[in-house]
């Protein structure tokens, strides 16, 4: 069994991050009814715009790009990791803007549009970054790995399961204890009442949009340095989202949580047995549970059932 | 018995919305079904028509057994049903919605060769349908085109197209005018002779002029059923849609 | 907006004008591609992509399941076919054959498991799907050869009775692709204008009503998604040959994508003909703007997203308005009966 360990606590870590995705991709399900296809292609721009800030490869010529690579890399990291999540989710409400003459129209428009959104993004990253695959630098103090227990693991992937745990619980925090986060939860139960309550459901739409894209861009950051850096790292990223929201039902912030930990298990542990094939595993899932049970394990009666 | 619900229980998660329902319709005679909002009785018509499967109990049409079964099956066993809110196929003519609902269009489906309008006798048939609802010279129309009143008259006519052994109509009278209400009951004066009909409706002096028999549903369950007459007599009747009563 | 429906109801006679100027097209390809400036190449590209993209309406336009992995299908067209040539025997009908084959049985067995869902299940369903079809193609490098693909795929000789017709140039490899999408594009011509093509549209429309007319929606269904799969399977094997090679990337999200956007941009939610539209609007960007930027395809992406937000109906769409701004009365569906034709 604890041959399995390794893997367990990957799929672990895995799952936590697939959380955070989840989270983003639920919200923006929740209150505005789409699926938002781009959501990938916003994780891999949170990386990249990341990788730019602590690399400023564009200044690197300049004064100020000079001295900014003097700087020690933690003081950078730690503003890649908090800056890019923020320009990836500006990004994010550039594409809610355009998909306003969509909402009343059938969610295939919207669809469609985040899926354009996804392309056109992915672009973006390719003609600005290159196709090569690069690296994301990450301060020594996350680097190598710790001994525990007898087995080895590495310090980078226990930085990113706690990293996530924390923001999954700053998440959760936001949601219930702040004022915004109750209008996010009512607008996602019924945007009429929100609207007659007197909120601007426009700007609320494109702040859970901007938030959903950052939660996927923070994502980015962090798992970029395990899955490698490459334009299409986000195509990964929409299937375990979906399938999250669908086993542990749209509205169900812990039902999400539980979902991810239980797909990123499947795809650890799978590593274990089948390593070039666990990231399979994910779509396999996704097949076998929107085939047979689309309606959830603790969530009510999906929006997305039309 | 042309049709018989035995038992019928269903819910939806935990909400029980139709508890221990028995009904029959007796063939050639015109069925109202009525009750105030959300009393169930659209989720019992949707159960009776096949749209859901119930919980518990039993349906069937002419002795056939046809609980649980899809819509489709149904629908080829001679039961037709309109609906209230549901959109035509708008983009097609008002003679073809006829069509698609003519059992003799279904078995040409896949014939590749032939043309939608290639089979004469079809067309004939589609715009007979038409002229049994009064739209005859609006066959050849977009369904879009037609007004609210032409729109309520083909949702019925696709229903007849099928030559059903009984009728649902889900509240004809819905957005209708007096003067349109008025139509809808000639009609359904004319049809009555050749169709066995189940209808839904808010309209109690709509119902009680052309039902043969109407049965109230309130809280889930069947409260009274009989006759017009009957019904006017009775209390709960009274108590249940207050003030609607003629 | 018009709509799919707006396709005249009077017989499917073969004889109109849109088919007559495609066929006069197709046929005069290699001389006037070459007239504008193109290249010999370019008509085969077309051709394939056109008739991925006009079997890829059938269901996307057609009956209205939306299916972002079908690439999945012309991948295993083209793999088949390389396979076939490679294993089995350098033949042209036999690769083309099993190409078919490999890609029906490939979507029959997608539509199984997609059929009972619709919306936004179907299609999310449909990339999972695509996505195990890309990665395996990847993974199983002894049977795919892995992310090079089968590469030296032979474009086999025609044999005509005792005549052989060497493939291997360019404008005769054309009129070969050009001759089977005319085929194509005339029986599905027929089909869509058939009752076969009402009741997609009808289940398009709403599937629930179509329910209760008697229709077995879940067969249509299938049945529309297996016989686009079967179209991507011909245009694979035809890519295969064109490219002499198979490999993954057809099957990627990416590509399956640029089928969607291209039948969209087209004009394929409303005309037969959008598909057409939509893969030479692809290829004059890829071309004409990529020769001038190597933004292409951002533009593209723009373009699409552009449409999708304000004119869905795309080019075909647009077109069919013309008439109106410019005065003369539209087509309208004028009551015909079957004899006048």
């Amino acid at each position: 069994m604890s041959a399995l360990a390794p893997y367990v606590f990957n799929g672990l870590t895995l799952g936590l991050l697939f959380a955070l995705i989840a989270l983003g991709f639920m919200l923006i399900v929740g209150v505005m009814e789409v699926i938002n296809l781009a959501h990938g292609s916003l994780f891999a721009l949170g990386a990249y715009l990341a990788l730019t800030i602590i690399d400023a490869d564009v200044l690197r010529a300049t004064v100020f790009g000079v001295w900014w690579l003097e700087q020690p890399l933690e003081a950078r990291y730690i503003l890649g990791l908090t800056l890019a999540p923020v320009l990836a989710g500006l990004a994010g409400m550039v594409i809610e803007l355009c998909l306003r003459p969509t909402y009343g129209k059938p969610a295939l428009y919207g669809l469609l549009l985040t899926f354009g959104a996804a392309l056109v993004v992915e672009e973006l990253i390719r003609l600005t970054w290159g196709t090569g695959e690069k690296t994301l630098p990450v301060p020594q103090e996350l680097g190598g790995a710790v001994l525990i227990g007898g087995l080895i693991f590495s310090k980078y992937k226990i930085f990113a399961a706690g990293f996530a745990a924390l923001v999954i619980i700053a998440v959760w925090l936001f949601l219930e204890r702040t004022l915004y986060g109750a209008v996010i939860k009512a607008g996602a139960h019924d945007s009429e009442m929100v609207r007659a309550l007197g909120f601007n459901l426009a700007r609320l739409r494109l702040m859970v949009f901007g938030l959903g894209a950052g939660l996927a861009g923070l994502a980015g950051v962090i798992l970029v340095p395990i899955w490698g850096l490459r334009p299409h790292v986000g195509v990964d990223v929409v299937i375990p989202a979906f399938l999250i929201i669908v086993m542990g039902g749209v509205g169900s912030f812990w039902g999400a949580v539980w979902a991810a930990l239980l797909v990123g298990l499947a795809v650890g542990i799978s590593g274990a047995y089948a390593p070039a094939w666990a990231m399979l595993s994910m779509h396999l899932l996704l097949i076998a549970v929107v085939g047979y049970r689309a309606r959830g394990l603790l969530g009510r009666k999906s929006i997305l059932e039309n | 018995m042309l049709f018989e619900a035995r038992n019928i229980h269903k819910r939806f998660g935990r909400r029980v919305v139709l508890e221990n329902i028995s009904l029959s319709f007796a063939g050639g005679q015109v069925h109202g079904i009525m009750g105030p909002n959300g009393a169930g009785k659209t989720t019992c018509f949707n159960v009776l028509t096949g749209l859901h499967a119930p919980d518990r109990g039993s349906i069937h049409l002419d002795g056939h057994d046809i609980t649980g079964l899809p819509p489709q099956r149904i629908a080829r066993m001679g039961l037709s049903r309109s609906f209230q809110i549901m959109t035509l196929f708008d983009d097609m003519l008002a003679i073809e919605n006829v069509l698609l609902a003519l059992p003799g269009f279904r078995e040409r489906r896949t014939h590749i060769g032939g043309a939608v309008f290639g089979d004469k006798a079809l067309t004939e048939a589609a715009i007979d349908v038409l002229g049994q609802v009064g739209l005859a010279d609006r066959a050849w129309s977009k369904a879009t085109a037609l007004s609210y009143g032409e729109r309520r008259g083909l949702e019925i006519a696709v229903a007849l197209a099928a030559k059903p052994r009984i009728l649902f109509l889900d509240e004809p009278t819905s957005g209708l005018g007096a003067e349109g209400t008025l139509r809808l009951a000639q009609l359904i004066h004319r049809l009555r002779e050749r169709y066995t009909i189940v209808m839904i409706e808010h309209d109690m002096r709509f119902l009680f002029q052309l039902a043969d028999r109407i049965c109230v549903i309130h809280w889930g369950q069947v409260i009274a059923e009989g006759e017009p007459v009957e019904l006017r007599a009775n209390k709960w009747v009274a108590r249940s849609v207050l003030g609607e009563v003629v | 907006m018009i709509t799919l429906s707006d396709i005249p109801s009077r017989g499917a006679s073969l004889l109109t004008p849109q088919i007559g100027i495609f066929l006069v097209v197709l046929a005069t390809a290699p001389w006037w591609l070459v007239a504008i400036g193109f290249y010999q190449y370019l008509g085969i590209e077309l051709a394939i992509w056109i008739l991925f993209a006009m079997g890829f309406n059938l269901l996307f336009g057609y009956i209205g399941l939306h299916s972002f992995g079908h690439g999945a299908y012309l991948g295993s067209g083209a793999y088949a076919f390389g396979l076939f040539q490679k294993h089995v025997a350098v033949s042209l009908w036999g690769g083309l054959f099993a190409a078919v084959l490999a890609a029906t049985f490939a979507g029959a067995i997608a539509a199984t498991l997609l059929s009972h869902r619709r919306g936004i299940y179907y299609a999310l369903m449909s990339i999972g799907i695509g996505q195990v079809f890309w990665f395996s193609a990847i993974k199983l490098h002894s049977i795919t050869g892995g992310e090079d693909g089968l590469l030296g795929v032979p474009r086999p000789p025609l044999h005509f009775g005792v005549v052989s017709i060497d493939l291997t140039d360019n404008t005769t490899f054309y009129y070969f692709c050009a001759g089977l999408l005319a085929l194509a594009v005339l029986f599905l011509w027929r089909l869509v204008n058939a009752p076969f093509g009402r009741v997609l549209q009808a289940i398009r429309q709403n599937e629930t009503r179509a329910r209760f007319l008697g229709l077995e929606v879940w067969r249509f269904k299938w049945a529309a998604f297996t016989l686009s799969a079967a179209f991507a399977g011909l245009a694979g094997g035809l890519f295969a040959m064109a490219q002499n090679s198979a490999y993954p990337d057809v099957m990627s999200l990416h590509q399956s994508g640029l089928i969607v956007m291209m039948v969209l941009i087209g004009g394929g939610l409303v005309s037969f003909w959008g598909p057409v539209l939509g893969v030479i609007a692809y290829f004059l960007a890829r071309d004409v703007i990529g020769g001038l930027t190597e933004t292409w395809l951002l533009w593209f992406g723009l373009l699409f997203i552009v449409a999708v937000m304000t004119r869905p109906e795309g080019i075909a769409g647009l077109m069919s308005m013309l008439p109106r701004s410019l005065g003369r009365p539209t087509a309208s569906a004028a009551p015909l009966s079957a004899e006048a034709r």
